[in-house]
């Protein structure tokens, strides 16, 4: 024992994380799987096996597809519409600016605020009698606008997270900006390239693993997110804004407390994180290993 | 030539117009909860009232009858504690990742890193079920563990990245003048890079601090954090609004204050390793 210690020494140091990540995630997954072919029922003394059934029915269940549509839809729009705007951002503050390290002060404070209570605040501004957004449109734009209904819930969840999450990717974007070495682009200026060309052929090679970071961080946080749209709209009105976290959560716990067919919805998100991440991780190591 | 440098004013002074607007975007709904919080009766719930007498009512509402200083208690404790244990382990592996070469080195490192992304919605169902099972439910430790499981592979993620910056030759001096590897660690290699250290525990304080899911389910009464304040007001009329501001302004603002102090560190860390 002692001796495979001495040969592998790096165990010393990584094995207590891989211990308590490795408890950590395979007991769950196992439990999670196990109670996603079971009727258990929040509280209930006895279950019993039912295989695929919890599968079954949600494949035909409209709320299931709903949510799944909905997840997919905010995930694709607030990661593009974050990563666009957060590169504009981050080049505009890629230069001399007189008192930056305010504008970096203004842009922490969505990076830190806790989203759950930042959808409450955001739930106050867009009330549609009392809020102050509705008071501005009406000054300035002479109409007002019913934010939280069933047709608009969804578009201010997503501007919400637009307005959370920007400032994280301009600021992951600005560090990788500023990272990034000058003589490529003197060597590219020289040659006569444009812009645009600088940007296609120097500055995107160069920032790919950044955005790769950001595009991982939050595409996967959009897919699995819950504060925000908990505090914000209830995953209301309706089924408007009820992403699979909250679909999980209402079957599981607020409503029904179907933990069976809670727990197999569970897993399909579980799948589907995973999968994705999967991918974009080896997007990242093969970049990592072409640099080995 | 002339034309040229008035077009150069223009551009510079619509940029540092378009940044004070977006800066403005960023910042106005703290403003707006703090004003709120400071208002008083029929004032909290008229937008158009800007001057007002400001007080703190709402504030003494909050700590009197909400219980809020107990969620501020928990908050830190859960935080404090899953920080510097999570720092600590995963220190310890970054530095077995960043200085030793072994068999599937890189696919354990990218295993590691995807656990981070694992959704807090389908863990906390299985959390739960054993955390009943083990009697911990409502308690700090059950929390402290859980937010291990996402901040242990952060932190090896970031730290490998900063452990790497370090030359190896200084350590390989130190071996030589007689430390053990240990020593080298804790002696040598942690004090060079201590902003790494805090950009690392930044991020671990600022997902801790504000983690809703694993809050809301794993813990109630006697050990719950302050994000799952929100359910105290999920359906709320009226003058409640200014209670709930000036509960949201104290569960926002020690993690604001703190980040806003190392804000340096804060930016450095935000390449998250990715840039070498």
């Amino acid at each position: 024992m002692r001796l495979y210690f001495t040969r592998n020494p790096h165990l010393v140091y990584i094995m207590p994380a891989i211990i308590i990540l490795l408890v950590l995630t395979i007991f769950p997954a196992i439990l999670l799987v196990l109670l996603s072919i079971t009727d258990y029922e929040l509280g209930a003394s006895s279950f019993k096996v039912v295989w695929l059934e919890n599968y079954n029915r949600l494949s035909t269940s409209p709320e299931f597809w709903n949510s799944l549509k909905i997840t997919l839809f905010f995930a694709l729009i607030t990661t593009s519409v974050e990563l666009v705007l957060g590169y504009f951002l981050a080049t505009l503050l890629d230069r001399e600016i007189k008192l930056k390290f305010l504008v970096f002060a203004c842009l922490i404070v969505p990076i830190a605020m806790t989203p759950s209570i930042a959808g409450q605040i955001w739930k106050l501004i867009l009330n549609a009698d009392y809020g102050i957004m509705n008071h501005l449109f009406d000054k300035i734009l002479g109409f007002e606008v019913s934010w939280l209904s069933q047709s608009n819930a969804l578009m201010s969840t997503i501007l919400v997270d637009i307005w959370q999450f920007t400032p994280f990717v301009t600021l992951i974007l600005y560090a990788g900006l500023r990272s990034l070495p000058e003589d490529p682009y003197e060597a590219a200026t020289m040659d006569g390239a444009n812009r645009f060309q600088l940007f296609r052929y120097i500055t995107l090679p160069l920032l790919r693993p950044i955005i790769l970071l950001a595009v991982l961080f939050r595409l996967i946080d959009s897919l699995r997110i819950f504060d925000i749209p908990f505090s914000l709209t209830e995953g209301g009105p309706g089924n408007a804004t009820e992403f699979l976290s909250l679909f999980i959560y209402r079957l599981g716990f607020a409503e029904t407390g179907w933990l069976g067919r809670s727990s197999a919805t569970a897993v399909i998100l579980l799948v589907l994180i995973i999968a994705i991440s999967f991918l974009l991780i080896n997007l990242l190591k093969e970049r990592k290993d072409d640099t080995i | 030539m002339k034309s040229n440098t008035k077009q150069g004013t223009v551009t510079r002074i619509s940029i540092t117009l378009l940044i004070i607007v977006v800066s403005l975007i960023s910042i106005f709904p703290l403003l707006w909860m703090l004003m709120v919080s400071l208002k008083s009766g029929r004032d909290i719930i008229d937008p158009s009232i800007w001057i007002f007498k400001p007080t703190l009512d709402n504030f003494k509402e909050a700590i009197q009858y909400r219980n809020i200083l107990g969620y501020l208690r928990n908050s830190f404790i859960v935080v404090i504690i899953t920080t510097v244990i999570s720092i600590f382990i995963g220190g310890l592996a970054a530095y077995g990742f960043a200085r030793f070469d072994f068999k599937r080195r890189e696919n354990t490192a990218f295993w590691i890193l995807s656990l981070r992304m694992l959704p807090p919605m389908a863990i906390v169902i299985p959390f739960f079920i054993m955390a009943q099972l083990l009697n911990v439910l409502d308690t700090h430790i059950v929390l402290i563990i859980s937010y291990m499981l996402f901040n242990i592979p952060f932190a090896i993620w970031m730290l490998r990245g900063f452990f790497e910056e370090v030359p190896e030759e200084i350590e390989e001096a130190a071996l030589i003048d007689g430390c053990s590897r240990f020593q080298v660690f804790t002696k040598i290699l942690l004090p060079l890079t201590t902003p790494g250290l805090i950009a690392t525990a930044i991020f671990c304080i600022i997902f801790s601090w504000n983690e809703f899911v694993f809050a809301l389910f794993l813990t109630s009464t006697s050990s719950t954090t302050l994000p799952t304040t929100v359910n105290l007001f999920l359906s709320i009329t009226g003058t409640e609004w200014g209670e709930m501001a000036a509960v949201g302004i104290i569960t926002v603002l020690p993690v604001l204050i703190f980040a806003m102090l190392v804000q340096k560190y804060l930016i450095r860390g935000l390449t998250f390793g990715g840039v070498k």
